[in-house]
């Protein structure tokens, strides 16, 4: 880690949902800070406003009360515009359920958030390449999805996270859906990028194995973050 | 990839749903051209400058009565006239009675013709033989290519109206702009044999000096028989020839009910196309929201993608419509105008797009203002 400021930094934030009479917190007064160049995990049984913390951080959802900046920019603030570019200029995500466009090869998945980019076919192309050789799927290109195994998936989800270079990774179970052999693999590619290429990863986890590779492990339980 | 191709490959994702909603479009576009063409043909079409200069007059009560031929000679006095003949419909059978054999007949003055009908050309040397042979005719490049027919063959026509059947010599071919499958013959040949047809023309056709001399030269014409005993209505070519296809009833409320139904139909198939693609894929905008895309861009896509179904579509129904203009074009007379043009492709294709535009815009909209965090709770 040679960078140590911080990247995330989460102020009191709390969530509150609305259902019909019922008030539920998810998040009660969340304050973290997470450093650049860290690895951290978040774990917690279902419900604990895991996800929740990690959409916020992804400026993809609002909270009820609370501020929050990631790499520098106030989340909170931005409209749906700003948020879009912001989130693809800054955040990788990476789903559970590797969410990859059917009707697009590997190839083209990984394309897609270049295409809001100012680059050319050709800087695309290398641009492509080069995020599917990081996860071994250099001879995977002109696959579909459907032709790919569960753990080849997620590589090119991962592929397609990190394609246009955001310092910013937040994986939401990337194992959850994948046998032992493949969520090592996805682990270790995670592992890889945090520590040769300097990506801050947030993974949401219920599985002590995947946040054992994590610096740091932080545990959410009703919405409230536990001390280290 | 370009967003292009990702709206395309998007489009063929269900290729079942896709090729049958395109189907449904083509079906609908190729009805609605054609009753475009047939609309633009019948009411929008001015027709030659020559046609715009021309009058016809006819008796006021119905085309049934006659005129006196007399009438001829007081028309002339009127300022603007350029010329007059009478034009009388025979509607003699041509070898029998099935329709592929129909076609229009009229016996008129042949000497002064050519200047009643100046853009119809013919050789001079044809011209001259057939004014000079009252057992003459001409016929125009349609009906004779249709026939076979050469210049010198005889043919014959069996009586229906008036009791003669002429036999005829074919002295002409002349080329009008748009197909007319009809001939003319010489009115002294009727009324030699007939005796009661003898100077009573079932109408006059007027060349005017210019076109604005029309309205002018119609009023006086009216104006001057009046409190005849056969008083007369004088209208342009083209508003006598929809007399015509008006006795078929409301052409216009049928072509617009038709044409009104079939757009509609075709809306609801492809917004409920839509609708289930779209909701099908509410995952999926969220991922492409979280991936950077911006609700502008998702709304473009998916509107895109319906366009892009219904513009494919109605092209496949639009081409054979033309081909079926064409035929119906080339059956002549008063379906002559019914032909495809590039104006009218135009439409047709902007119809097309605004079918898809319109179908897709309300649940794309939707799509495109989902809250990313609902979207990827969806399941389906």
């Amino acid at each position: 880690m040679s960078e140590t400021r911080n990247i995330v930094e989460v102020r009191d934030v709390s969530k509150v949902y609305k259902r019909d009479a019922f008030e539920v917190t998810v998040l009660e007064h969340v304050t973290l800070d997470i450093l650049s160049g860290e690895f951290v995990a978040l774990m917690g049984p279902s419900g604990s406003g895991k996800t929740t913390l990690l959409n916020m951080i992804a400026a993809i959802d609002h909270p009820t009360s609370g501020e929050m900046r990631v790499n520098g920019s106030n989340v909170f603030a931005l409209d749906d515009a700003e948020a879009a570019r912001w989130r693809n200029e800054n955040i990788g995500y990476i789903f559970q359920t590797f969410n990859l466009i059917p009707v697009l090869t590997a190839f083209e998945n990984v394309e897609l958030p270049l295409l809001l980019t100012r680059l050319s076919a050709s800087e695309r192309k290398e641009h492509v390449m080069t995020a599917l050789s990081m996860v071994g799927l250099g001879d995977r290109v002109h696959h579909l999805p459907k032709q790919l195994s569960g753990g080849q998936e997620q590589r090119v989800a991962i592929a397609r996270a990190l394609v246009t270079d955001p310092n910013l990774l937040l994986a939401d179970e990337p194992t959850g859906d994948l046998d032992t052999k493949s969520a090592t693999d996805v682990l270790e590619i995670l592992k890889r990028l945090n520590e040769e290429s300097g990506k801050t990863v947030i993974m949401v986890t219920h599985d002590p194995h995947a946040a054992s590779y994590a610096h740091v492990t932080r545990h959410l339980e009703k919405g409230e973050l536990l001390p280290l | 990839m370009t967003l292009s191709l990702f709206i395309t490959k998007s489009a063929l994702r269900n290729k079942r749903r896709t090729l049958l909603t395109m189907l449904g479009v083509a079906v609908s576009l190729g009805l609605l051209t054609l009753m475009m063409s047939v609309w633009k043909g019948f009411y929008l079409d001015t027709g030659s400058a020559e046609s715009a200069q021309r009058v016809i007059t006819r008796h006021k009560v119905s085309l049934t009565n006659f005129l006196p031929s007399y009438y001829r000679e007081r028309i002339r006095t009127i300022t603007g006239v350029v010329a007059v003949v009478p034009n009388s419909w025979f509607g003699g059978t041509y070898k029998d009675d099935k329709s592929g054999n129909f076609f229009a007949q009229f016996f008129t003055d042949a000497v002064e013709w050519p200047k009643v009908y100046p853009e119809y050309r013919i050789d001079p040397d044809e011209l001259r033989a057939w004014q000079r042979d009252r057992a003459g005719a001409i016929v125009d490049d349609a009906l004779a290519t249709q026939y076979g027919w050469k210049v010198g063959q005889k043919i014959i026509l069996k009586r229906n109206i008036y009791p003669v059947d002429p036999e005829l010599t074919i002295r002409g071919i002349y080329h009008p702009p748009e197909a007319s499958k009809t001939m003319y013959f010489h009115t002294e040949y009727v009324e030699e044999a007939v005796s009661w047809a003898k100077g009573q023309p079932g109408t006059f056709s007027i060349m005017c000096a210019s076109p604005e001399a029309v309205t002018q030269v119609s009023q006086a014409v009216d104006d001057m028989f009046k409190n005849a005993p056969a008083p007369t209505k004088t209208e342009s070519e083209k508003a006598f020839t929809l007399g015509f296809i008006n006795m078929l009833g409301n052409v216009k409320v049928f072509i617009l009910g038709i044409g009104g139904a079939v757009v509609f139909a075709t809306l609801l198939v492809s917004a409920n196309t839509m609708a289930m693609a779209i909701r099908e894929r509410t995952r999926e905008v969220a991922v492409l929201k979280i991936l950077g895309f911006q609700r502008f861009t998702i709304l473009a896509l998916f509107v895109g993608e319906a366009m892009l179904q219904c513009i494919i579509g109605g092209l496949f129904g639009i081409l054979p419509a033309t081909l079926m203009t064409a035929i119906v074009s080339s059956m002549g007379g008063f379906f002559a105008g019914i032909k495809m043009t590039p104006g009218l492709f135009a439409v047709a294709v902007g119809v097309a797009a605004f079918i898809g535009f319109i179908s897709a815009i309300v649940p794309s909209y939707n799509a495109s203002k989902l809250a990313i965090v609902d979207g990827l709770r969806h399941i389906g």
